[in-house]
């Protein structure tokens, strides 16, 4: 496996120390992420020059935009230092491809995977490198059998080179730019690994795409970046991320997901993170739905120690539709403010978006949402739900949905509630024979049901478990 | 345009004012701070998005605006047996430790530019005073504003189980022309087991601008209800506010507005919850007609100690026009968790089946529109407890329906 340092031995001596002594004290001013180390990124994985361009330009709109301060009630992100995010890829690097041995992961973590009832082989594969893990044996499977009609799924650094002009195209340009927002232009600038999905016209794709096996897998994970064209009258559900919580050496986490629904496709992109507590989690994940297109996305948002991801879509041609189905849980010391934004650019437009949050232990929820209804895009309507549940006096739940309507004709529903656990039910069981934890356990996973239903029955499993997990302690 | 040199917004003017009014050292004070502080604060919050501030104050040119010297203005104060509604300067003649105690404890004199400027420049006040135990009947307070502008204060003070429900209406009169700025800033204080309602119908000139802030302070038991009503100006940037600080203690907010041509109406109604039992009902429909634009924020704040917390908000906009803007934003933020809250926020055009079933049975079209643009307001009208408030305002919805 190579890295970094393979890297450099690999280059000639004297620029070596050249570029050593560069990089070092680049790390050690104030200065922050510099053109150097992005060089190297790009260098390292030998890519095209207009991808090299692009990195630069993102680097430097990543230098010239503020932090996204002064929303109202939005995560502390003090501790995301811009000069300290260098140090954060850099051991990275030198531990590229995560940790060698399971004893060196976190023992948080080691638990939650015993817990998940992962074999030990597993586990095995979860922290190593090389190591094959089970999806990614589908993933072959997948590929031999739907290659011949076209379909591409790959690694996305491997898709910069074998399928260039389909990525120069579509790779931060029309969905994300790197302009969209500082950590949008970070993620451009240093982005690595990631899948890159492309469903040829008329093609559906029946079973799940599932990435989870991108686990530390390719140097800086923690900037992956998913690429999904879907062609028209096409179908694909792509599954991402891990059930389980990642390993994460260092504390940011700035993903891009850019989603390009064809006419009349439909494209389900599902995911359930669960990132240590450690970690910042900045995504940017936006899907651009043509003419009669249907996107939706179901996520659970489960760990980090602050999230702030609202998925968007913008509806673009006429009938479009755009599902959001999210769940969020925050427990002690977590901070997760999510939600969902949808363009309705369109007439004849569609969207819905339902929202759960459990808050517990002094843990905080916040669903920010936008719906943006734009002149012209008549007949259009959408519908919010959110519902938020309580666990304790300790955490808190918000809900700051905005919605920006310009024309006339169209149905725009808003609706909150929050509540607390509600003491009738959890007696109501109890009076039935089941304990106290086994009942508030119960009415948590029938407060979610309606996310878990939209997964494939082994994500439902594990989101289930997961939030088991985190209501273990906080229990009894 | 008037040729009249202006008095700037300096000491001198601000001097003036408070010496025309007799009023006490401590308050010039508190004008002058006021003014000095104008230089350092900013507008007051606006909603943002990425990309877009939905009201802008900054564009305003307050200092060309503003005439601190002419404040002409009728006004009609109509008391009510028990209850002292007086002007300004009798205010302070009669309840000057009073007002002294009061002024500025609602609302911060310095909370933001707009703020400020009106402590530094009232000139138009009212106090309203309900002493302990008094019921009184309606107190109704008419201004007429004559001139450039005008910055009017009110101060309400029930005592411990006193009540009183107040009309305030905000006019433009015949002379003026041209842009004007009407300032108008409303401090409640209840007591324990008072109850104040205090409704606004503001109907100032399609040529104003219009900046209110009302804010309350509800003790154990206390109810203080607002009733907000805009139907004119160009631009209303309005706060209604209250502050729950007392065990049961009850607040309710009941918004209507009515936007056509170019107008723009940016409404934010908070409520706080700071103690135990209370409850906050917040209700605000609006219609928007032409070009206008509504800008709602509803704010649901319910703090660590708020036990046993319930709060509502719904929120409808009823879009006539396709140039028409509706901006939403309805908050809950809720740190107690034995809360029950929810808010709701809707927006749509009158509906088509209901149309389709009155012209079928004959109703001509423009009239079924009006019949059901009357019927939408029901429910807040409904909500509005005070005959005379509601009878006018559903007179002003009905003749701009008909302009």
């Amino acid at each position: 496996m190579s890295s970094d340092q393979d890297h450099l031995k690999e280059t000639d001596t004297e620029a070596r120390f050249e570029f050593k002594k560069e990089e070092n004290s680049a790390f050690e001013t104030e200065k922050g992420l510099t053109e150097e180390t992005v060089r190297v990124i790009s260098e390292d994985k030998d890519e095209p020059e207009w991808m090299l361009e692009r990195r630069l330009r993102a680097l430097k709109q990543f230098q010239e935009m503020p932090m996204p301060t002064g929303w109202p009630g939005a995560p502390d992100l003090s501790e995301v230092d811009i000069a300290d995010i260098v140090p954060y890829i850099r051991p990275d690097i030198e531990t590229r491809g995560g940790a060698e041995n399971w004893e060196d992961l976190p023992e948080e973590i080691q638990d939650t995977f015993d817990k998940l009832g992962i074999p030990e082989a597993e586990k095995n594969a979860l922290s190593g490198v090389g190591a094959q893990y089970e999806s990614e044996i589908v993933y072959q499977n997948m590929q031999e059998r739907w290659e011949e009609k076209g379909v591409i799924f790959c690694d996305m650094d491997k898709a910069v080179q074998e399928h260039e002009e389909l990525v120069k195209e579509h790779f931060m340009t029309k969905c994300v730019p790197p302009s969209d927002n500082k950590f949008a232009a970070l993620h451009g600038a240093v982005w690595s690994g990631g899948s890159f999905v492309y469903i040829p016209e008329d093609t559906t794709v029946n079973m799940p795409v599932q990435a989870y096996f991108r686990m530390n897998s390719e140097g800086m994970g923690q900037f992956e970046h998913t690429l999904i064209i879907a062609e028209e009258n096409s179908e694909v559900h792509y599954i991402e991320g891990c059930s389980a919580p990642k390993y994460s050496a260092f504390n940011l986490h700035s993903g891009g997901v850019e989603v390009f629904v064809g006419e009349n496709a439909h494209v389900q992109y599902s995911t359930v993170q669960n990132w240590s507590k450690n970690t910042y989690n900045l995504n940017t994940k936006r899907a651009i739905c043509e003419k009669e297109g249907t996107m939706e996305w179901v996520s659970g948002s489960m760990g980090s120690k602050a999230t702030m991801l609202y998925p968007s879509t913008v509806l673009k041609g006429p009938g479009a539709t755009d599902n959001h189905i999210t769940i969020a849980m925050a427990g002690e010391g977590q901070d997760i403010d999510t939600g969902a934004k949808v363009y309705h650019n369109a007439p004849d437009t569609k969207s819905t978006i339902e929202s759960k949050s459990i808050a517990k232990d002094g843990g905080r929820t916040n669903y920010r949402g936008l719906v943006h209804i734009a002149d012209g895009a008549e007949d259009s309507s959408t519908s919010v739900e959110c519902d938020a549940l309580m666990f304790d006096n300790d955490s808190t739940s918000d809900t700051m949905p905005y919605m920006e309507i310009q024309e006339s004709k169209v149905d725009v529903a808003h609706e909150a509630t929050v509540g607390k656990i509600g003491d009738e039910d959890v007696f109501y069981l109890q009076s039935r024979g089941l304990d106290d934890d086994d009942a508030k356990q119960m009415i948590v996973a029938g407060f979610i049901e309606p996310i878990t239903e939209e997964l494939p029955i082994e994500y439902a499993v594990e989101l289930n478990r997961l939030i088991e997990l985190e209501m273990e302690g906080s229990l009894g | 345009m008037s040729t009249q040199v202006h008095a700037t917004l300096s000491e001198d003017a601000v001097e003036q004012i408070s010496e025309d009014l007799g009023e006490p050292e401590w308050l010039l004070e508190t004008r002058k701070d006021a003014l000095a502080a104008l230089d350092d604060l900013e507008m007051p919050d606006v909603i943002q998005t990425p990309g877009r501030k939905w009201t802008n104050l900054d564009a305003l040119d307050y200092e060309t605006l503003v005439d601190p010297l002419d404040y002409a203005q009728d006004k009609d104060r109509i008391d009510a047996e028990g209850v002292d509604v007086l002007s300004w300067s009798d205010a302070l003649d009669e309840h000057g430790e009073l007002i002294e105690d009061h002024f500025g404890s609602v609302v911060d004199t310095e909370r933001d530019y707009l703020t400020a400027l009106s402590t530094a420049l009232f000139s138009a006040g009212t106090v309203v005073y309900v002493p302990e135990g008094v019921d009184a009947e309606d107190v109704k307070i008419r201004t007429t504003m004559n001139s450039r502008s005008l910055f009017n204060y009110t101060l309400v003070i029930a005592e411990e189980s006193a009540s009183v429900t107040i009309l305030e209406r905000q006019t433009t009169g015949e002379d003026t022309e041209g842009d004007q700025y009407y300032s108008g800033v409303v401090e409640a204080v209840a007591g324990e087991n008072a109850y104040v309602q205090y409704g606004t119908l503001q109907n100032l000139s399609e040529e104003s601008y219009n900046y209110q802030v009302k804010r309350g302070h509800a003790d154990t038991y206390a109810s203080i209800d607002w009733i907000e009503g805009n139907i004119g100006s160009r631009l209303t940037k309005s706060s209604v506010e209250t502050r729950l600080l007392g065990d049961s203690s009850e607040s309710q907010i009941v918004g209507a507005f009515f936007g056509h041509d170019d107008q723009h109406v940016d409404i934010a109604a908070r409520v706080w919850h700071e103690a135990e039992h209370t409850v906050a009902d917040l209700v605000t429909r609006g219609v928007l007609d032409d070009e206008a634009r509504s800008v709602y924020e509803g704010v649901q704040d319910v703090g660590t100690e708020a036990w046993d917390t319930s709060s509502y908000q719904r929120e409808n906009t009823l879009m006539l026009s396709d140039d028409s803007e509706a901006d939403a934003s309805p908050k809950l933020i809720i740190n107690n968790h034995d809360t029950e809250a929810s808010h709701s926020a809707t927006v749509g055009q009158v509906d088509a089946e209901d149309m389709f079933y009155m012209t079928s049975r004959g109703v001509h079209p423009e009239k079924a529109k009006n019949m059901l643009v009357e019927g939408f307001f029901v429910p807040v009208l409904e909500e509005v407890a005070v005959d005379e408030l509601r009878e006018d305002l559903d007179q002003l919805i009905y003749e701009r329906l008909r302009e």
